[in-house]
C-alpha cells in the first residue's frame, strides 16, 4: 500500500521537538523508516519565520525531489509581501505548488473573507486546497474557526490537520455532514474504532493519511490505518488516493 | 523500511504470537467528553483480539466519578478472567468511604491495586487522604496506577518522587509518564526500582520512547492505551517504529507487565 503523507514538515525549528529532520534529505530517510512514499510538506521556517523567507527556503530544499510536494504559506495580499494574486499563481505554476497552508496565529492575520477574499477566490476557482492545523486560531479558534471559514467560503477545499486525540467527533461530524469539501488528516485520530465508524457513515473519501512529523510518531497512524477494519479499497483511498485526487483536480 | 521482525509481523498480521501485548492502562464504558464506538467489555475484547492484546487492566469511567461503581469491574473480570483485571479507584474527595473500601478490597476478586486520578479529583497524591490506600498497598506490595502530568500541582513527577521514597514496596505506575516533563519522569523511574513509566498518550510524542529507553531502560516502561479511548494499534505502532531493539519492544509491550501481574493471575 502506498502512503502519501498530507502533513509533514522539516527544517530547524525555533523550539526543537525531541526528533526532527533538518533537511529534505533527512526527511526522506525518516519516510523510508516508516515506508512512506511521498509527502506534502512545509518547511518550519514557513511557520516560524516570515512566509516570504520560508517559502523560498522550501522551494530550494525540495527542488528536484519527486517524493516531496511543496505547499505555499499564505498572507493577506493587502500588505503586498507575497506579491499580487497574479504573481502568486505564476509562482505556483513555476514551482508546481498545488496546496496552500495558513498559519494565522503565528503570522497574525484573520481567516475572514475580508482579509483573504482574493485568495479564497483563487482557491475556489482553481480548486486549490488549503491546509490548516486545528490548533491555529485567529480570534476564532479550532472547529469554530473551521465552521466560520466554510460558512464564508462554502466551495473551499479545506484540509484540517492534527485534530487531537481527546475525542473531537462531536465537534467535526456536523461540519463533515454540511461541507462536502472538508477533509481530515488521521495523524491524531486515535479513537478506537474511529476510522471504521467514520468510514461506515461518511465513506472513505474524507480522510487523509497524515503523520504530523516531526511532532508526532508516524508509526501510530501507519499501523492503525494498515489494520483499520475497512475495505482495502477504502484503506488505499485514505493512504494516498484521496490526496492524489485533490492535488490532481488543481488547475494551475 | 524498519528491519525489525516484530514490525514486519505486526504490519502483516496486526498481531504477534511471540509478543502478546498487555495493556496496563484501560478504562471501560462511556465518558463525558468523548464519543466511543467501542465502550463495552465485549467491544474492547474484539479490539484486543484484532490488535493482539492479551489482557487489559481497567478502571471503569463510572468509578472515576463515583467509587461505588468499582464493584461492577469485579463482574467484568469474573465474566472475562483471561482478558481483564481491574484497578480500584480511590476518590479522595470522599475520605469517609476510603477506609470502608479498603476493608472490602481483599474480599473482591479481580482487583490488582488502586487507581488515582488526582488531576481530575483535584487533590495531590501526597495528601493525607490517600494515605490509607498507600499504606495498604505498601503492606501488600500492590501496584497503583496514577494519572501523572508534567508540572501538575496534583500528580507531577516530583510528587511521585516523594511517594516512591515513602512507600518503597508500592509499585507506582506513572500513567502518561508525567506527560511533558519527560526528563524528570525518566529520572524518577531510573532512581526508584518501584516506579514505572506508563505510555498512554505519551507514545505519540516522536522520539520520547527512545529517550525513555535510553534514560530509564526498557525494563521500566509499560504499555497502555486508555482503551476504549485509543486504538491499540496506534500505540503499538509508536513502540514498534521507535529506534529500539526487539528485546526492548518485548519488555515494553508485555514482559514488564507480566512480571507485575504474576501474583494476580490466579484470580478470577
Amino acid at each position: 500500500m502506498k502512503f502519501f503523507d498530507c502533513n509533514a514538515s522539516f527544517g530547524t525549528p525555533m523550539v526543537p521537538p525531541i526528533r526532527y529532520a533538518d533537511t529534505a534529505k533527512e526527511l526522506l530517510k525518516e519516510m523510508d523508516h516508516y515506508g512512506i512514499a511521498e509527502a506534502l510538506v512545509y518547511h518550519v521556517r514557513q511557520c516560524d519565520d516570515s512566509p516570504v523567507v520560508g517559502n523560498s527556503i522550501l522551494f530550494d530544499e525540495i527542488e528536484g525531489i519527486d517524493r516531496l510536494h511543496g505547499t505555499l504559506a499564505i498572507l493577506p495580499t493587502q500588505t503586498g509581501e507575497l506579491g499580487t494574486i497574479e504573481s502568486i499563481i505564476d509562482l505556483m505554476r513555476e514551482k508546481n505548488i498545488r496546496a496552500l497552508r495558513a498559519f494565522p496565529a503565528e503570522h497574525k492575520y484573520s481567516m475572514s473573507r475580508t482579509a483573504l477574499g482574493d485568495l479564497y477566490d483563487l482557491m475556489t476557482e482553481r480548486k486549490i486546497p488549503l491546509i490548516i492545523n486545528i490548533g491555529e486560531s485567529s480570534g476564532v479558534s479550532g472547529w469554530h474557526l473551521v465552521e466560520r471559514m466554510l460558512s464564508d467560503v462554502p466551495d473551499l477545499t479545506l484540509i484540517v490537520t492534527e485534530q487531537g486525540c481527546w475525542g473531537q467527533d462531536r465537534l467535526f461530524r456536523p461540519l463533515i455532514e454540511r461541507h462536502a469539501n472538508l477533509y481530515l488528516d488521521i495523524s491524531r485520530y486515535e479513537l478506537d474504532g474511529g476510522i471504521s465508524d467514520f468510514v461506515g457513515k461518511y465513506g472513505a473519501d474524507r480522510l487523509l493519511f497524515g503523520t504530523a512529523f516531526p511532532e508526532w510518531n508516524p508509526g501510530g497512524p501507519v499501523l492503525m490505518l494498515t489494520h483499520a477494519e475497512i475495505a482495502n479499497r477504502e484503506r488505499e483511498m485514505i493512504a494516498s488516493g484521496n490526496l492524489e485526487g485533490i492535488l490532481g483536480r488543481v488547475r494551475l | 523500511m524498519n528491519p525489525s521482525s516484530l514490525v514486519r509481523e505486526f504490519m502483516e498480521k496486526g498481531r504477534s504470537e511471540s509478543c502478546r501485548v498487555i495493556d496496563m492502562h484501560g478504562h471501560l464504558g462511556p465518558y463525558q467528553g468523548i464519543y466511543f464506538p467501542n465502550p463495552s467489555p465485549e467491544d474492547m475484547i474484539r479490539t484486543m483480539d484484532r490488535c493482539g492484546v492479551r489482557m487489559i487492566v481497567s478502571s471503569s469511567h463510572a468509578a472515576l466519578i463515583d467509587t461505588r461503581e468499582n464493584f461492577k469491574m469485579a463482574d467484568v473480570v469474573k465474566r472475562h478472567p483471561d482478558r481483564f483485571r481491574a484497578y480500584w479507584v480511590i476518590n479522595p474527595n470522599y475520605p469517609l468511604r476510603i477506609e470502608e473500601e479498603i476493608a472490602q478490597f481483599p474480599k473482591i476478586d479481580g482487583f490488582i491495586g488502586f487507581k488515582f486520578l488526582s488531576d481530575y479529583h483535584r487533590y495531590p497524591i501526597t495528601g493525607p487522604r490517600y494515605e490509607p490506600a498507600l499504606k495498604y498497598a505498601e503492606g501488600h506490595g500492590l501496584p497503583i496506577l496514577m494519572h501523572t502530568w508534567g508540572h501538575s500541582p496534583y500528580d507531577s513527577p516530583a510528587l511521585v518522587d516523594e511517594l516512591a521514597k515513602r512507600y518503597p514496596r508500592v509499585v507506582f505506575l506513572m500513567g502518561h509518564s508525567g506527560y511533558g516533563e519527560w526528563e524528570r519522569s525518566i529520572q524518577v523511574a531510573r532512581d526508584h526500582p518501584n516506579v514505572y513509566l506508563e505510555l498512554t498518550a505519551a507514545y505519540a510524542i516522536n522520539g520520547v520512547i527512545e529517550k525513555m529507553v535510553l534514560g530509564a531502560g526498557s525494563r521500566k516502561i509499560l504499555f497502555g492505551t486508555d482503551l476504549p479511548w485509543f486504538d491499540p494499534h496506534y500505540g503499538i505502532g509508536c513502540v514498534l517504529f521507535s529506534r529500539i531493539t526487539d528485546d526492548d519492544r518485548h519488555n515494553i509491550l508485555h514482559r514488564n507487565a507480566e512480571s507485575i501481574l504474576k501474583p494476580f493471575m490466579s484470580h478470577g
